[in-house]
């Protein structure tokens, strides 16, 4: 396994109270494996990610429990100094919003140069050339010119574009994308999407993909693993997943994709709103809003039971949700 | 068909670039809204699909009169809204209102939800009697599946859907027949979205509005719409019935555009065609001359760049009257071609 997330624990400090973001998360990838994190907001899935990425804001965040294994050794117990060298080289994050991750008065030449320059000491002039490289790759067009440009001289696309070549450039082992295409449209969204799929079987890296897109995690991921309120209710091989959902939650946002045959009718919606994290309901977090709830929900969190040798579901009566 | 409500023709906004600061002068402009045409029926949905900086948006603006129009027309019942001034204005502006795509920006935070809700009563005071206001606010309110006692809360004190759901009332206050919605779901979580989607529907059925649904979501506006027209820089393309848009495009763009959309089912990934569009879409500042799409469309031929294409039905598709593919369609070489499988039965 490339990287395993054992029971991981964060929570935020604020003047309010002890927001619970990520409440036990295990999870693990595999190099050439993608695997997608879909969750809704307040699901915890980026903070998850922040947290293997060692970029997590602390304060007000704390990670209270658990490991990180990358490689067999546990990132979380890492000096800084250590991290650093991981961040960038090892593994790499690609962020949803191209434009406030990108430093609007470098060139994205120097900006893509500069990962050469810091990791591995390489020449300004070299690390020119392997920018341009880089934009090739990611098939920017006119990259021998356009690497002298400014990151607002690009559209959202190209950004994202940059982004990637960014995150690809020194060959990391696994790349964490963070909903990268939520913010571009549609025939742009799916160019960059073709792109990181082909780029990572190309380099065989392990993909996480954070999204709330059901659709895009069709697309492109081997395996899901849907969170809800800082757990992981339901993960799966993607086929299995769509054709019978072992979670009440799942089957929901599942449910509520209109559908050809339901035009007109009133679409599914799951009743409701997402627990607030200073205060996740007793018991199974999900329970408030559930069709299925009965007493021991209400009381007893229920624990990642195994539906099959690759599949698990946080649900009581996960039995009865596969069987529909 | 219903009666006409709102008749768009002819509709532009072009932004003035210029340069200097004591000597302006005008160095070109952003053609934003560049000539669209459509018409609104009495009850009906009619969404609007296209890309960011299509103008789709500029287009709900200049409906309910936020933008003043360079050229063309919103005639509503008839009168064209667009020469309107003062008290007429006033008098139209009641009938037609928004709901914006931001719940977080859109409603003041220092306001009261009932001051929120009720301020169109403080320009249209006619709507309601002074005394009455706190009432339609509370019947407004649980109209839209809020508690009535929250009039005295705040927008924070709300979640983005329930915030979506005060923005709608506030839409709803002056009883208006019309309702633009500009993205009025995209900022919500995916299980929140379905709930408003589902008000919306109720409330068209309850109040008998018409909808102009602005999207970028082909299949939310799927499922709402009983037309659909698609943009493309500063133009409709296409136009149409949604079975016709969705199950019998005719328009290059279109066909791009549906098939992008991801699938939300994993089986049909390796059973379908995907066209990935080349390069990005122009700058509206340097439309690309004949067809606008040509630039990006893998059917383009001498002819494209010279001739623009008129938004009518395309002869070789069997002119007015030939069957679902003969719709509106701003392509010389318009033909079908299904991109949108046929989904599973669940």
């Amino acid at each position: 396994m490339l990287l395993e997330v054992r029971d991981l624990h964060v929570e935020f400090r604020t003047r309010d109270g002890v927001a619970k973001a990520v409440n036990g998360v295990s999870y693990g990838v595999d190099s050439g494996e993608t695997l997608a994190v879909l969750g809704e907001s307040g699901s915890g899935k980026s903070v998850t990610a922040q947290a293997i990425m060692g970029i997590l804001d602390m304060p007000p965040g704390r990670i209270t429990g658990g490991e990180v294994l990358f490689q067999g050794r546990d990132l979380l117990k890492l000096k800084e100094e250590q991290r650093r060298k991981v961040r960038g080289a090892e593994m790499a994050m690609i962020f949803q919003d191209a434009l406030s991750s990108l430093n609007p008065v470098l060139t994205v030449g120097d900006q893509l140069g500069e990962m050469f320059v810091v990791h591995r000491g390489m020449s300004r002039r070299d690390a020119r050339a392997k920018a341009v490289e880089l934009m090739d790759r990611v098939r920017i067009p006119a990259a021998e010119e356009r690497v002298r440009q400014y990151p607002h001289q690009f559209s959202g696309g190209m950004r994202q574009r940059i982004m990637i070549a960014m995150a690809l450039a020194l060959e990391p082992a696994l790349i964490i994308a963070d909903e990268p295409t939520t913010a571009l449209d549609v025939t742009v969204q799916a160019q960059v999407m073709d792109l990181l799929a082909e780029l990572r079987h190309e380099y065989a890296m392990g993909l996480i993909l954070i999204t709330h897109d059901l659709g895009v995690v069709a697309d492109v991921a081997d395996r899901i693993a849907v969170m809800y309120a800082g757990r992981i209710v339901e993960t799966a091989p993607v086929h299995d997943l769509y054709k019978a959902p072992a979670h009440p939650y799942t089957r929901g946002l599942l449910d509520s994709i209109p559908r050809l045959d339901q035009k007109g009718q009133e679409l599914y919606a799951i009743k409701g709103l997402p627990p607030n994290l200073m205060d996740i309901p007793q018991g199974c977090a999900f329970h408030p809003r559930c069709p299925m709830a009965r007493d021991v929900c209400r009381t007893d969190v229920p624990p990642l039971s195994e539906v099959s040798e690759v599949r698990g579901s946080a649900c009581h009566f996960w039995r009865e949700c596969l069987n529909g | 068909m219903a009666e006409a409500i709102l008749e768009v023709s002819g509709l532009v906004k072009h932004y003035p670039l210029t340069r200097g600061i004591l000597f302006r002068k005008e160095t070109g402009s952003v053609r934003a809204v560049d000539g669209v045409d459509f018409t609104l029926h009495r009850g009906e949905t009619l969404g609007i699909v296209g890309e960011s900086g299509c103008g789709k948006s500029t287009v709900a603006r200049m409906l309910v009169n936020l933008e003043r129009p360079t050229a063309g027309a919103i005639r509503y019942k008839g009168e064209d809204i667009t020469r309107l001034s003062g008290r007429a204005l006033k008098a139209v502006r009641r009938n037609i209102q928004m709901v914006f795509q931001d719940p977080y920006t859109s409603l003041n935070p220092r306001m009261t939800v009932g001051d929120i809700i009720g301020e169109p009563y403080e320009i249209h005071p006619e709507a309601a009697p002074r005394g009455d206001r706190r009432k339609r606010v509370q019947e407004l309110l649980d109209v839209v599946g809020l508690n009535p006692e929250h009039i005295n809360r705040y927008p924070h004190q709300f979640s983005g859907g329930q915030r979506q759901r005060i923005g709608i009332a506030r839409g709803l206050a002056l009883r208006p027949e019309i309702i633009v919605a500009d993205e009025p779901v995209s900022a919500l979580d995916v299980s929140v979205q379905a709930q408003v989607i589902n008000l919306m529907d109720r409330l068209q059925n309850e109040f008998g509005l018409s909808y102009v649904f602005i999207a970028h979501d082909l299949s939310i506006v799927r499922h709402i719409s009983d037309r659909v027209g698609v943009m493309y820089l500063g133009r409709i393309v296409e136009i149409g019935s949604d079975a016709e848009i969705y199950d019998h495009p005719t328009h290059p763009y279109t066909q791009a555009l549906l098939s992008a959309v991801p699938v939300p089912d994993p089986e049909a990934r390796a059973h379908r065609e995907r066209i990935i569009l080349a390069g990005d879409v122009p700058s509206p500042t340097s439309v690309p001359s004949g067809c606008r799409f040509r630039t990006r469309c893998w059917k383009a031929r001498e002819r494209c760049a010279q001739e623009v294409p008129a938004l009518a039905v395309p002869s070789n598709l069997g002119g007015p009257g030939g069957g679902p593919a003969a719709h509106d369609s701003a392509c010389h070489f318009a033909e079908v071609k299904r991109v949108v499988l046929p989904e599973p039965m669940p």
